[in-house]
Protein backbone atom coordinates (compact mmCIF):
# COMPACT_ATOMS: atom_id res chain seq x y z
CA UNK A 1 0.00 0.00 0.00
CA UNK A 2 2.82 2.21 0.65
CA UNK A 3 4.35 2.00 -2.33
CA UNK A 4 1.17 1.95 -3.97
CA UNK A 5 0.20 5.86 -2.32
CA UNK A 6 3.80 6.95 -3.21
CA UNK A 7 3.06 6.68 -6.84
CA UNK A 8 -0.18 8.17 -6.25
CA UNK A 9 1.60 10.90 -4.91
CA UNK A 10 4.18 11.02 -7.87
CA UNK A 11 1.52 11.19 -10.63
CA UNK A 12 -0.02 13.48 -8.35
CA UNK A 13 3.08 15.53 -8.69
CA UNK A 14 3.49 14.91 -12.10
CA UNK A 15 -0.15 15.76 -12.54
CA UNK A 16 -0.24 19.20 -10.76
CA UNK A 17 2.87 20.16 -12.21
CA UNK A 18 1.30 20.43 -15.95
CA UNK A 19 3.35 17.04 -16.45
CA UNK A 20 2.18 14.80 -18.81
CA UNK A 21 -0.39 11.63 -18.55
CA UNK A 22 0.99 8.09 -19.93
CA UNK A 23 -1.61 6.26 -21.38
CA UNK A 24 -1.02 3.20 -23.08
CA UNK A 25 -3.05 2.24 -26.21
CA UNK A 26 -3.85 -0.93 -26.03
CA UNK A 27 -5.58 -3.78 -27.86
CA UNK A 28 -6.01 -6.67 -30.69
CA UNK A 29 -4.50 -6.20 -34.15
CA UNK A 30 -7.07 -4.42 -36.61
CA UNK A 31 -8.96 -3.02 -33.50
CA UNK A 32 -8.12 0.59 -35.26
CA UNK A 33 -5.79 2.00 -32.61
CA UNK A 34 -3.29 3.41 -35.25
CA UNK A 35 -6.76 5.47 -36.80
CA UNK A 36 -7.86 6.50 -33.25
CA UNK A 37 -4.36 7.42 -32.44
CA UNK A 38 -3.85 9.59 -35.75
CA UNK A 39 -7.52 10.88 -36.02
CA UNK A 40 -6.94 12.81 -32.62
CA UNK A 41 -2.95 14.35 -33.74
CA UNK A 42 -4.86 15.27 -37.45
CA UNK A 43 -7.01 17.90 -35.13
CA UNK A 44 -3.21 19.28 -34.51
CA UNK A 45 -0.67 20.32 -37.12
CA UNK A 46 2.74 20.09 -34.74
CA UNK A 47 5.09 18.60 -36.78
CA UNK A 48 7.45 15.39 -35.85
CA UNK A 49 10.64 13.93 -36.72
CA UNK A 50 9.14 10.37 -37.95
CA UNK A 51 11.29 7.63 -35.81
CA UNK A 52 11.58 4.36 -36.28
CA UNK A 53 9.61 2.27 -33.52
CA UNK A 54 6.55 2.29 -31.76
CA UNK A 55 3.54 4.84 -32.44
CA UNK A 56 4.06 7.12 -29.87
CA UNK A 57 1.73 10.52 -29.83
CA UNK A 58 1.40 13.17 -27.53
CA UNK A 59 -1.97 14.55 -27.74
CA UNK A 60 -3.81 17.31 -25.78
CA UNK A 61 -7.72 16.16 -25.41
CA UNK A 62 -8.20 19.06 -22.57
CA UNK A 63 -6.23 22.08 -21.73
CA UNK A 64 -3.55 21.61 -19.05
CA UNK A 65 -3.56 17.55 -19.60
CA UNK A 66 -1.29 16.15 -22.18
CA UNK A 67 -1.31 12.42 -23.23
CA UNK A 68 1.80 10.55 -24.04
CA UNK A 69 0.18 7.60 -25.92
CA UNK A 70 1.68 4.46 -26.65
CA UNK A 71 0.78 1.20 -29.08
CA UNK A 72 2.53 -1.27 -27.44
CA UNK A 73 0.99 -4.72 -27.76
CA UNK A 74 0.85 -7.07 -24.00
CA UNK A 75 1.97 -10.56 -26.06
CA UNK A 76 3.14 -12.83 -23.20
CA UNK A 77 6.45 -13.65 -24.35
CA UNK A 78 7.21 -9.63 -23.07
CA UNK A 79 6.24 -10.00 -19.65
CA UNK A 80 9.13 -9.05 -18.69
CA UNK A 81 9.44 -6.03 -20.59
CA UNK A 82 5.86 -5.25 -19.82
CA UNK A 83 6.49 -3.39 -16.19
CA UNK A 84 8.73 -1.16 -18.49
CA UNK A 85 6.16 0.04 -20.28
CA UNK A 86 3.60 -0.22 -17.64
CA UNK A 87 5.02 1.16 -15.02
CA UNK A 88 3.49 5.45 -14.43
CA UNK A 89 0.67 4.60 -16.73
CA UNK A 90 -1.84 6.63 -15.83
CA UNK A 91 -4.79 5.86 -18.23
CA UNK A 92 -5.63 2.42 -20.48
CA UNK A 93 -7.45 3.12 -23.71
CA UNK A 94 -8.61 -0.33 -25.01
CA UNK A 95 -9.58 -0.56 -28.51
CA UNK A 96 -12.08 -3.49 -29.59
CA UNK A 97 -13.51 -4.38 -33.12
CA UNK A 98 -17.42 -4.09 -32.32
CA UNK A 99 -18.00 -6.07 -35.10
CA UNK A 100 -15.33 -8.93 -34.68
CA UNK A 101 -17.60 -11.22 -32.54
CA UNK A 102 -15.24 -13.87 -32.78
CA UNK A 103 -12.26 -12.02 -31.39
CA UNK A 104 -14.17 -10.43 -28.35
CA UNK A 105 -12.87 -13.86 -26.09
CA UNK A 106 -9.39 -13.28 -27.31
CA UNK A 107 -9.75 -9.58 -26.81
CA UNK A 108 -11.32 -10.28 -23.48
CA UNK A 109 -8.68 -12.07 -22.12
CA UNK A 110 -5.86 -9.76 -23.31
CA UNK A 111 -7.44 -7.38 -21.57
CA UNK A 112 -7.43 -9.69 -18.45
CA UNK A 113 -4.04 -10.20 -18.44
CA UNK A 114 -3.37 -6.36 -18.91
CA UNK A 115 -4.88 -5.34 -16.14
CA UNK A 116 -3.75 -8.50 -13.24
CA UNK A 117 -0.45 -6.58 -13.57
CA UNK A 118 0.38 -5.42 -10.62
CA UNK A 119 1.65 -1.97 -12.77
CA UNK A 120 -1.72 -1.37 -13.65
CA UNK A 121 -3.71 -1.24 -10.42
CA UNK A 122 -5.91 1.10 -10.26
CA UNK A 123 -5.55 2.52 -13.45
CA UNK A 124 -8.71 3.78 -15.02
CA UNK A 125 -9.71 2.15 -18.04
CA UNK A 126 -11.77 3.56 -21.38
CA UNK A 127 -12.90 0.67 -23.55
CA UNK A 128 -13.41 1.97 -26.91
CA UNK A 129 -15.91 -0.17 -28.84
CA UNK A 130 -14.68 0.79 -32.69
CA UNK A 131 -16.38 0.37 -35.72
CA UNK A 132 -20.22 0.91 -34.65
CA UNK A 133 -20.99 1.77 -38.36
CA UNK A 134 -20.94 -1.63 -39.23
CA UNK A 135 -24.17 -3.39 -39.00
CA UNK A 136 -22.66 -6.78 -37.24
CA UNK A 137 -21.69 -4.61 -34.71
CA UNK A 138 -22.21 -4.89 -30.93
CA UNK A 139 -23.65 -2.55 -29.03
CA UNK A 140 -21.54 -0.77 -25.91
CA UNK A 141 -23.93 -2.49 -23.80
CA UNK A 142 -23.03 -6.02 -25.35
CA UNK A 143 -19.18 -4.87 -25.55
CA UNK A 144 -18.72 -4.47 -22.41
CA UNK A 145 -20.43 -7.95 -21.19
CA UNK A 146 -18.13 -9.61 -23.87
CA UNK A 147 -14.90 -8.22 -22.11
CA UNK A 148 -16.23 -9.10 -18.95
CA UNK A 149 -15.89 -5.62 -17.50
CA UNK A 150 -18.74 -5.69 -15.12
CA UNK A 151 -16.81 -8.23 -12.97
CA UNK A 152 -14.32 -5.12 -13.19
CA UNK A 153 -14.40 -3.74 -9.11
CA UNK A 154 -11.25 -2.25 -8.53
CA UNK A 155 -10.91 0.10 -10.89
CA UNK A 156 -12.86 3.03 -13.28
CA UNK A 157 -14.24 1.94 -16.43
CA UNK A 158 -16.27 3.51 -19.08
CA UNK A 159 -17.37 2.20 -22.61
CA UNK A 160 -17.78 4.40 -25.77
CA UNK A 161 -18.79 3.49 -28.90
CA UNK A 162 -16.91 5.35 -31.35
CA UNK A 163 -16.20 4.94 -35.29
CA UNK A 164 -12.58 5.68 -35.95
CA UNK A 165 -12.95 6.19 -39.55
CA UNK A 166 -15.08 9.42 -39.16
CA UNK A 167 -14.26 10.40 -35.90
CA UNK A 168 -17.16 9.84 -33.80
CA UNK A 169 -16.80 9.33 -30.50
CA UNK A 170 -13.10 9.51 -30.51
CA UNK A 171 -12.93 13.06 -29.09
CA UNK A 172 -15.44 11.66 -26.12
CA UNK A 173 -13.40 8.68 -25.34
CA UNK A 174 -10.18 11.22 -24.74
CA UNK A 175 -12.29 13.67 -22.60
CA UNK A 176 -13.42 10.02 -20.29
CA UNK A 177 -10.08 8.95 -20.06
CA UNK A 178 -9.05 12.79 -19.10
CA UNK A 179 -12.09 12.63 -16.97
CA UNK A 180 -11.21 9.49 -15.25
CA UNK A 181 -7.47 10.58 -15.16
CA UNK A 182 -8.58 13.57 -12.95
CA UNK A 183 -10.44 11.71 -10.65
CA UNK A 184 -8.65 9.08 -9.40
CA UNK A 185 -5.68 11.24 -9.32
CA UNK A 186 -6.43 13.87 -7.92
CA UNK A 187 -8.30 12.95 -4.99
CA UNK B 1 -25.77 -1.69 -110.60
CA UNK B 2 -27.24 -4.66 -111.67
CA UNK B 3 -30.69 -3.42 -111.72
CA UNK B 4 -29.64 -0.58 -113.54
CA UNK B 5 -28.07 -2.85 -116.76
CA UNK B 6 -31.06 -4.95 -116.49
CA UNK B 7 -33.15 -2.11 -116.60
CA UNK B 8 -30.87 -1.30 -119.56
CA UNK B 9 -31.05 -4.30 -121.64
CA UNK B 10 -35.06 -4.32 -120.85
CA UNK B 11 -35.63 -0.55 -121.73
CA UNK B 12 -32.93 0.90 -123.81
CA UNK B 13 -34.81 0.60 -127.44
CA UNK B 14 -37.76 2.50 -125.91
CA UNK B 15 -35.88 5.37 -125.41
CA UNK B 16 -35.06 7.86 -127.63
CA UNK B 17 -31.73 9.01 -128.53
CA UNK B 18 -31.48 11.91 -126.07
CA UNK B 19 -32.68 9.83 -123.04
CA UNK B 20 -30.26 7.13 -123.90
CA UNK B 21 -27.64 10.13 -123.74
CA UNK B 22 -28.54 10.87 -120.41
CA UNK B 23 -28.38 7.56 -118.89
CA UNK B 24 -24.84 7.03 -120.73
CA UNK B 25 -24.05 9.80 -118.69
CA UNK B 26 -25.69 9.21 -115.34
CA UNK B 27 -24.61 5.49 -115.68
CA UNK B 28 -21.07 7.01 -115.97
CA UNK B 29 -21.08 8.97 -112.94
CA UNK B 30 -22.75 6.77 -110.86
CA UNK B 31 -19.64 4.82 -111.86
CA UNK B 32 -17.23 7.06 -111.12
CA UNK B 33 -19.14 7.81 -107.55
CA UNK B 34 -18.86 3.78 -106.86
CA UNK B 35 -15.39 4.11 -107.85
CA UNK B 36 -15.16 7.08 -104.92
CA UNK B 37 -16.81 5.75 -102.25
CA UNK B 38 -14.37 2.40 -102.86
CA UNK B 39 -11.22 4.80 -102.61
CA UNK B 40 -12.91 6.23 -99.53
CA UNK B 41 -13.21 3.47 -98.13
CA UNK B 42 -10.15 1.82 -98.36
CA UNK B 43 -9.06 5.22 -96.74
CA UNK B 44 -11.03 5.08 -94.50
CA UNK B 45 -9.89 1.53 -93.54
CA UNK B 46 -6.05 3.06 -93.28
CA UNK B 47 -7.22 5.52 -90.71
CA UNK B 48 -8.97 3.46 -89.01
CA UNK B 49 -5.84 0.81 -88.83
CA UNK B 50 -3.45 3.58 -87.91
CA UNK B 51 -5.63 4.41 -85.13
CA UNK B 52 -6.11 1.23 -83.73
CA UNK B 53 -2.52 0.75 -84.01
CA UNK B 54 -1.86 4.09 -82.00
CA UNK B 55 -4.50 2.83 -79.37
CA UNK B 56 -2.91 -0.38 -78.67
CA UNK B 57 0.75 1.39 -79.68
CA UNK B 58 2.74 -1.02 -77.42
CA UNK B 59 0.75 -4.78 -77.96
CA UNK B 60 1.85 -3.97 -81.80
CA UNK B 61 5.30 -3.46 -80.73
CA UNK B 62 7.49 -6.46 -81.80
CA UNK B 63 9.76 -6.45 -78.53
CA UNK B 64 7.79 -8.05 -75.44
CA UNK B 65 10.60 -7.22 -73.08
CA UNK B 66 9.79 -3.48 -73.31
CA UNK B 67 6.33 -4.34 -72.94
CA UNK B 68 7.41 -6.12 -69.54
CA UNK B 69 9.37 -3.52 -68.40
CA UNK B 70 6.08 -1.22 -69.20
CA UNK B 71 3.88 -3.81 -67.15
CA UNK B 72 6.40 -4.15 -64.47
CA UNK B 73 7.14 -0.17 -63.84
CA UNK B 74 2.82 -0.09 -63.59
CA UNK B 75 3.08 -2.77 -60.88
CA UNK B 76 5.92 -1.21 -58.89
CA UNK B 77 3.87 2.69 -59.44
CA UNK B 78 0.22 0.45 -58.49
CA UNK B 79 2.26 -1.07 -55.32
CA UNK B 80 3.37 1.92 -54.23
CA UNK B 81 -0.16 3.33 -54.09
CA UNK B 82 -2.10 0.45 -52.88
CA UNK B 83 0.58 -2.63 -51.99
CA UNK B 84 -1.84 -5.29 -52.20
CA UNK B 85 -3.12 -4.03 -55.80
CA UNK B 86 0.00 -3.67 -57.22
CA UNK B 87 1.38 -6.96 -56.17
CA UNK B 88 -2.01 -8.73 -57.65
CA UNK B 89 -1.33 -6.72 -60.80
CA UNK B 90 1.84 -8.11 -61.15
CA UNK B 91 0.59 -11.76 -60.81
CA UNK B 92 -2.08 -11.18 -62.90
CA UNK B 93 0.28 -10.38 -65.81
CA UNK B 94 2.58 -13.37 -65.23
CA UNK B 95 5.27 -11.23 -64.25
CA UNK B 96 5.34 -12.49 -60.50
CA UNK B 97 4.50 -15.90 -59.54
CA UNK B 98 1.63 -16.17 -56.64
CA UNK B 99 4.51 -17.71 -54.10
CA UNK B 100 5.76 -16.07 -51.13
CA UNK B 101 9.08 -16.71 -52.42
CA UNK B 102 8.71 -14.51 -55.56
CA UNK B 103 6.84 -11.56 -54.24
CA UNK B 104 9.52 -11.72 -51.39
CA UNK B 105 12.16 -11.53 -53.56
CA UNK B 106 10.48 -8.82 -55.10
CA UNK B 107 10.06 -6.75 -52.24
CA UNK B 108 13.67 -7.44 -51.22
CA UNK B 109 15.19 -6.07 -54.63
CA UNK B 110 13.11 -3.39 -53.88
CA UNK B 111 13.51 -1.82 -57.12
CA UNK B 112 11.44 1.31 -57.39
CA UNK B 113 9.73 0.13 -54.19
CA UNK B 114 8.70 2.70 -51.64
CA UNK B 115 9.85 1.16 -48.28
CA UNK B 116 6.86 2.44 -46.56
CA UNK B 117 4.84 0.32 -48.72
CA UNK B 118 6.93 -2.72 -48.40
CA UNK B 119 6.56 -2.66 -44.85
CA UNK B 120 2.50 -2.36 -44.70
CA UNK B 121 2.62 -4.97 -46.94
CA UNK B 122 5.02 -7.22 -44.93
CA UNK B 123 3.05 -5.71 -41.68
CA UNK B 124 -0.53 -7.39 -42.62
CA UNK B 125 -1.69 -9.90 -41.13
CA UNK B 126 -2.87 -12.40 -43.68
CA UNK B 127 -1.77 -15.82 -44.52
CA UNK B 128 -0.12 -15.30 -47.43
CA UNK B 129 1.53 -11.85 -46.24
CA UNK B 130 3.05 -13.81 -43.20
CA UNK B 131 4.68 -15.93 -45.45
CA UNK B 132 6.30 -13.09 -47.71
CA UNK B 133 7.43 -11.82 -44.36
CA UNK B 134 9.17 -15.30 -43.37
CA UNK B 135 10.33 -15.48 -46.87
CA UNK B 136 11.46 -12.08 -47.20
CA UNK B 137 13.39 -12.78 -43.89
CA UNK B 138 15.19 -15.31 -45.27
CA UNK B 139 16.79 -13.35 -48.10
CA UNK B 140 19.05 -11.29 -45.91
CA UNK B 141 22.70 -12.68 -44.74
CA UNK B 142 22.88 -11.85 -41.01
CA UNK B 143 26.08 -14.44 -40.44
CA UNK B 144 28.16 -13.07 -38.17
CA UNK B 145 26.83 -10.18 -37.57
CA UNK B 146 26.37 -8.74 -34.40
CA UNK B 147 22.54 -8.10 -33.72
CA UNK B 148 22.25 -4.53 -33.33
CA UNK B 149 23.69 -4.50 -36.73
CA UNK B 150 21.71 -7.18 -38.27
CA UNK B 151 18.69 -4.94 -36.71
CA UNK B 152 19.89 -2.13 -38.73
CA UNK B 153 20.40 -4.00 -42.24
CA UNK B 154 16.89 -5.53 -41.53
CA UNK B 155 15.22 -1.91 -41.10
CA UNK B 156 16.68 -0.51 -43.81
CA UNK B 157 15.33 -3.08 -46.76
CA UNK B 158 11.64 -1.86 -45.62
CA UNK B 159 10.42 0.91 -43.37
CA UNK B 160 9.03 -0.27 -39.69
CA UNK B 161 5.28 0.05 -39.11
CA UNK B 162 4.82 2.02 -35.92
CA UNK B 163 1.96 -0.64 -35.09
CA UNK B 164 3.38 -2.86 -32.22
CA UNK B 165 1.58 -6.33 -33.30
CA UNK B 166 3.24 -5.45 -37.03
CA UNK B 167 6.98 -5.13 -35.35
CA UNK B 168 6.06 -7.98 -33.03
CA UNK B 169 5.46 -10.41 -36.06
CA UNK B 170 8.22 -8.54 -37.71
CA UNK B 171 10.86 -9.35 -34.52
CA UNK B 172 10.27 -13.21 -34.42
CA UNK B 173 10.64 -13.80 -38.10
CA UNK B 174 14.01 -11.61 -37.72
CA UNK B 175 14.95 -13.11 -34.49
CA UNK B 176 14.75 -16.59 -35.90
CA UNK B 177 16.72 -15.63 -38.96
CA UNK B 178 19.56 -14.49 -36.84
CA UNK B 179 19.57 -17.32 -34.31
CA UNK B 180 19.47 -19.70 -37.52
CA UNK B 181 22.83 -17.77 -38.88
CA UNK B 182 24.38 -17.43 -35.69
CA UNK B 183 23.50 -20.69 -33.28
CA UNK B 184 25.03 -20.34 -29.84
CA UNK B 185 24.29 -16.89 -29.56
CA UNK B 186 21.17 -16.56 -27.51
CA UNK B 187 19.82 -19.28 -24.94
CA UNK B 188 17.23 -19.49 -27.56
CA UNK B 189 15.22 -17.96 -30.28
CA UNK B 190 12.67 -16.06 -27.93
CA UNK B 191 15.86 -14.32 -25.89
CA UNK B 192 16.47 -12.57 -28.83
CA UNK B 193 13.25 -12.00 -29.77
CA UNK B 194 12.46 -10.17 -26.61
CA UNK B 195 15.69 -8.56 -26.78
CA UNK B 196 15.05 -7.62 -30.54
CA UNK B 197 12.03 -5.73 -29.00
CA UNK B 198 13.02 -3.95 -26.55
CA UNK B 199 15.58 -2.43 -28.62
CA UNK B 200 12.90 -1.45 -31.03
CA UNK B 201 11.40 0.48 -27.60
CA UNK B 202 14.53 1.49 -26.64
CA UNK B 203 14.65 3.58 -30.17
CA UNK B 204 11.57 5.01 -29.56
CA UNK B 205 11.74 6.32 -26.31
CA UNK B 206 15.27 8.04 -26.48
CA UNK B 207 14.68 9.12 -30.25
CA UNK B 208 10.91 9.93 -30.44
CA UNK B 209 10.30 13.61 -29.75
CA UNK B 210 6.62 12.47 -27.82
CA UNK B 211 8.61 10.60 -25.31
CA UNK B 212 9.94 13.01 -22.80
CA UNK B 213 11.10 10.54 -20.07
CA UNK B 214 13.96 9.38 -21.36
CA UNK B 215 15.17 5.97 -19.58
CA UNK B 216 18.57 5.39 -18.39
CA UNK B 217 21.16 2.74 -18.93
CA UNK B 218 20.04 1.07 -15.78
CA UNK B 219 16.58 1.13 -16.29
CA UNK B 220 17.64 0.00 -19.84
CA UNK B 221 19.38 -3.22 -18.26
CA UNK B 222 16.80 -3.35 -15.34
CA UNK B 223 13.46 -4.08 -17.97
CA UNK B 224 15.52 -6.57 -20.01
CA UNK B 225 15.91 -8.41 -16.61
CA UNK B 226 15.28 -12.00 -16.55
CA UNK B 227 13.89 -12.36 -20.77
CA UNK B 228 17.44 -14.84 -21.11
CA UNK B 229 15.17 -17.77 -20.32
CA UNK B 230 15.02 -16.50 -17.16
CA UNK B 231 18.25 -15.77 -16.68
CA UNK B 232 19.95 -12.24 -17.03
CA UNK B 233 21.75 -10.83 -20.03
CA UNK B 234 25.32 -9.64 -19.62
CA UNK B 235 25.56 -6.16 -18.32
CA UNK B 236 28.12 -5.08 -21.45
CA UNK B 237 26.19 -6.47 -24.24
CA UNK B 238 22.82 -4.47 -22.75
CA UNK B 239 25.26 -1.30 -22.23
CA UNK B 240 27.15 -1.69 -25.63
CA UNK B 241 23.60 -2.38 -27.01
CA UNK B 242 21.97 1.26 -24.91
CA UNK B 243 24.83 3.28 -26.07
CA UNK B 244 24.55 2.08 -29.57
CA UNK B 245 21.16 3.27 -29.95
CA UNK B 246 21.65 6.53 -28.38
CA UNK B 247 24.51 7.08 -30.15
CA UNK B 248 22.63 6.59 -33.63
CA UNK B 249 19.23 6.43 -33.79
CA UNK B 250 17.80 3.40 -36.34
CA UNK B 251 17.66 5.67 -39.79
CA UNK B 252 14.60 6.09 -41.88
CA UNK B 253 15.43 4.11 -44.81
CA UNK B 254 15.39 6.40 -47.94
CA UNK B 255 13.10 5.23 -50.84
CA UNK B 256 14.13 3.72 -54.12
CA UNK B 257 10.39 4.04 -54.85
CA UNK B 258 10.62 8.05 -55.90
CA UNK B 259 9.01 7.99 -59.25
CA UNK B 260 9.73 11.27 -59.67
CA UNK B 261 13.09 10.90 -58.78
CA UNK B 262 12.70 8.62 -61.79
CA UNK B 263 11.66 11.33 -63.67
CA UNK B 264 14.01 13.86 -63.10
CA UNK B 265 16.71 11.56 -63.38
CA UNK B 266 18.12 12.04 -67.44
CA UNK B 267 16.01 14.84 -67.99
CA UNK B 268 15.58 15.85 -71.52
CA UNK B 269 16.39 19.38 -70.89
CA UNK B 270 16.71 21.03 -67.65
CA UNK B 271 17.98 24.81 -66.55
CA UNK B 272 16.72 28.33 -64.75
CA UNK B 273 13.91 30.21 -66.45
CA UNK B 274 11.98 32.89 -65.73
CA UNK B 275 7.66 32.11 -65.28
CA UNK B 276 5.43 34.77 -65.48
CA UNK B 277 2.75 34.01 -62.83
CA UNK B 278 -0.61 33.48 -63.78
CA UNK B 279 -2.42 35.42 -61.25
CA UNK B 280 -0.17 38.01 -60.70
CA UNK B 281 2.11 39.02 -63.65
CA UNK B 282 5.16 38.98 -61.63
CA UNK B 283 8.43 37.12 -63.00
CA UNK B 284 10.03 34.01 -60.58
CA UNK B 285 13.13 32.27 -61.20
CA UNK B 286 11.96 28.53 -61.46
CA UNK B 287 14.19 25.60 -62.15
CA UNK B 288 13.02 23.49 -64.94
CA UNK B 289 12.82 19.88 -65.79
CA UNK B 290 11.90 18.59 -69.05
CA UNK B 291 10.95 14.87 -69.29
CA UNK B 292 7.74 11.99 -70.24
CA UNK B 293 5.98 14.67 -72.07
CA UNK B 294 5.54 17.12 -68.85
CA UNK B 295 7.52 20.18 -67.86
CA UNK B 296 8.19 20.72 -64.35
CA UNK B 297 9.22 23.51 -62.28
CA UNK B 298 11.04 23.72 -58.68
CA UNK B 299 11.95 26.61 -56.82
CA UNK B 300 15.25 25.16 -55.83
CA UNK B 301 17.41 22.71 -58.02
CA UNK B 302 17.63 20.70 -54.98
CA UNK B 303 13.84 20.10 -54.24
CA UNK B 304 12.45 16.66 -54.40
CA UNK B 305 9.00 17.38 -55.15
CA UNK B 306 8.12 20.00 -58.30
CA UNK B 307 6.05 23.28 -57.80
CA UNK B 308 3.98 22.63 -60.84
CA UNK B 309 3.50 20.24 -63.72
CA UNK B 310 2.61 20.86 -66.93
CA UNK B 311 1.41 18.24 -69.13
CA UNK B 312 2.16 18.36 -72.50
CA UNK B 313 -0.71 17.47 -73.88
CA UNK B 314 -2.92 19.44 -76.82
CA UNK B 315 -0.56 22.86 -76.15
CA UNK B 316 1.67 24.08 -78.22
CA UNK B 317 4.80 26.41 -78.09
CA UNK B 318 5.93 29.97 -79.40
CA UNK B 319 8.28 32.42 -79.45
CA UNK B 320 7.02 35.92 -78.05
CA UNK B 321 8.51 39.07 -78.94
CA UNK B 322 6.27 41.10 -77.59
CA UNK B 323 7.33 41.23 -73.78
CA UNK B 324 8.59 44.36 -73.41
CA UNK B 325 10.06 43.65 -69.24
CA UNK B 326 12.23 40.41 -70.73
CA UNK B 327 14.23 39.83 -73.48
CA UNK B 328 14.06 35.78 -75.21
CA UNK B 329 10.70 35.07 -73.74
CA UNK B 330 8.42 31.93 -75.41
CA UNK B 331 5.63 30.33 -74.36
CA UNK B 332 2.84 27.70 -74.05
CA UNK B 333 -0.45 28.00 -75.53
CA UNK B 334 -3.72 25.79 -75.81
CA UNK B 335 -3.89 24.14 -79.13
CA UNK B 336 -7.33 22.80 -78.21
CA UNK B 337 -10.55 24.36 -77.34
CA UNK B 338 -9.74 24.78 -73.89
CA UNK B 339 -8.87 28.30 -72.73
CA UNK B 340 -7.13 27.51 -69.59
CA UNK B 341 -4.08 25.09 -70.00
CA UNK B 342 -4.28 21.63 -67.98
CA UNK B 343 -1.68 21.96 -65.45
CA UNK B 344 -1.38 21.38 -61.31
CA UNK B 345 0.70 23.21 -59.05
CA UNK B 346 1.38 23.58 -55.23
CA UNK B 347 0.36 26.91 -53.32
CA UNK B 348 1.49 28.79 -50.57
CA UNK B 349 -0.43 26.02 -48.03
CA UNK B 350 0.61 23.24 -50.01
CA UNK B 351 -2.47 22.14 -51.57
CA UNK B 352 -2.12 20.63 -55.12
CA UNK B 353 -4.72 22.88 -57.40
CA UNK B 354 -5.20 22.97 -60.90
CA UNK B 355 -3.38 25.93 -62.61
CA UNK B 356 -4.89 28.73 -64.19
CA UNK B 357 -3.04 29.85 -67.17
CA UNK B 358 -4.19 30.28 -70.47
CA UNK B 359 -0.57 30.98 -71.42
CA UNK B 360 2.59 29.83 -69.92
CA UNK B 361 5.06 33.24 -70.58
CA UNK B 362 8.72 31.88 -69.68
CA UNK B 363 12.10 33.71 -70.53
CA UNK B 364 15.50 32.46 -71.05
CA UNK B 365 18.50 33.81 -70.35
CA UNK B 366 19.93 33.88 -74.18
CA UNK B 367 18.90 33.93 -77.76
CA UNK B 368 20.00 30.15 -78.23
CA UNK B 369 18.46 28.93 -74.33
CA UNK B 370 15.25 30.32 -76.08
CA UNK B 371 15.12 28.33 -79.01
CA UNK B 372 16.88 25.06 -77.81
CA UNK B 373 14.25 25.28 -74.98
CA UNK B 374 11.38 25.79 -77.72
CA UNK B 375 12.90 23.21 -80.08
CA UNK B 376 12.84 20.59 -77.22
CA UNK B 377 9.48 21.00 -75.97
CA UNK B 378 8.46 21.14 -79.16
CA UNK B 379 9.92 17.50 -80.30
CA UNK B 380 8.51 16.66 -76.82
CA UNK B 381 4.84 17.52 -77.84
CA UNK B 382 4.97 15.64 -80.77
CA UNK B 383 6.26 12.83 -79.49
CA UNK B 384 3.10 12.41 -77.41
CA UNK B 385 1.37 9.33 -78.95
CA UNK B 386 -1.89 10.60 -77.30
CA UNK B 387 -1.56 13.84 -78.97
CA UNK B 388 -0.48 12.73 -81.80
CA UNK B 389 -3.79 10.43 -82.44
CA UNK B 390 -5.52 13.31 -81.62
CA UNK B 391 -4.38 15.07 -84.24
CA UNK B 392 -4.89 12.10 -86.79
CA UNK B 393 -8.67 11.98 -85.81
CA UNK B 394 -9.58 15.52 -86.32
CA UNK B 395 -7.91 15.75 -89.48
CA UNK B 396 -9.78 12.29 -90.26
CA UNK B 397 -13.30 13.86 -89.23
CA UNK B 398 -12.52 17.52 -91.16
CA UNK B 399 -10.89 15.80 -94.35
CA UNK B 400 -13.86 13.54 -95.23
CA UNK B 401 -16.69 16.04 -93.89
CA UNK B 402 -15.01 18.25 -96.96
CA UNK B 403 -14.93 15.74 -99.16
CA UNK B 404 -18.40 14.72 -98.89
CA UNK B 405 -19.35 18.35 -99.66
Amino acid sequence: MGVFASRVFQALQRFSSGGNIRVLLLGLDAAGKTTILYKVKLNETVYTIPTIGFNVESLSPVKGLNFIVWDVAGQDKFRYLWRYYYTGTQGLLYVVDSADRVRLEEAREELLTIIKSPDMERVPLVVVANKQDMTEALTTSEVADGLGLREITDRKWYVQGACAETGDGIYESMQEMARLVKEVYKK
Amino acid sequence: METVQSTNSFNISDLTEEEQALLMTIQQTKQQLLLEIQELKREIEDVTNELVGMDMGDENKPDPKAKQARQISIGRKKFNMDPKKGIEFLIEHDLLQHTPEDVARFLFQGEGLNKTAIGDYLGERHDFNMNVLKAFVNLHEFGDMILVQALRQFLWSFRLPGEAQKIDRMMECFAERYCFLNPGMFVNTDTCYVLSFAIIMLNTSLHNPSVKDKPTVERFIDMNRGINDGGNLPVELLTNLYDNIKKEPFKIPEDDGNDLMHTFFNPIKEGWLMKQGGRVRSWKRRWFILNDNCLYYFQYTTDKEPKGIIPLENIQVREVLSEKSKPNCFELFSAGTLDIIKACKVDSDGKVVEGRHSVYRMAASSVDEKEDWISCIRSSINDNPFYNMLAARRENATGSHARTK
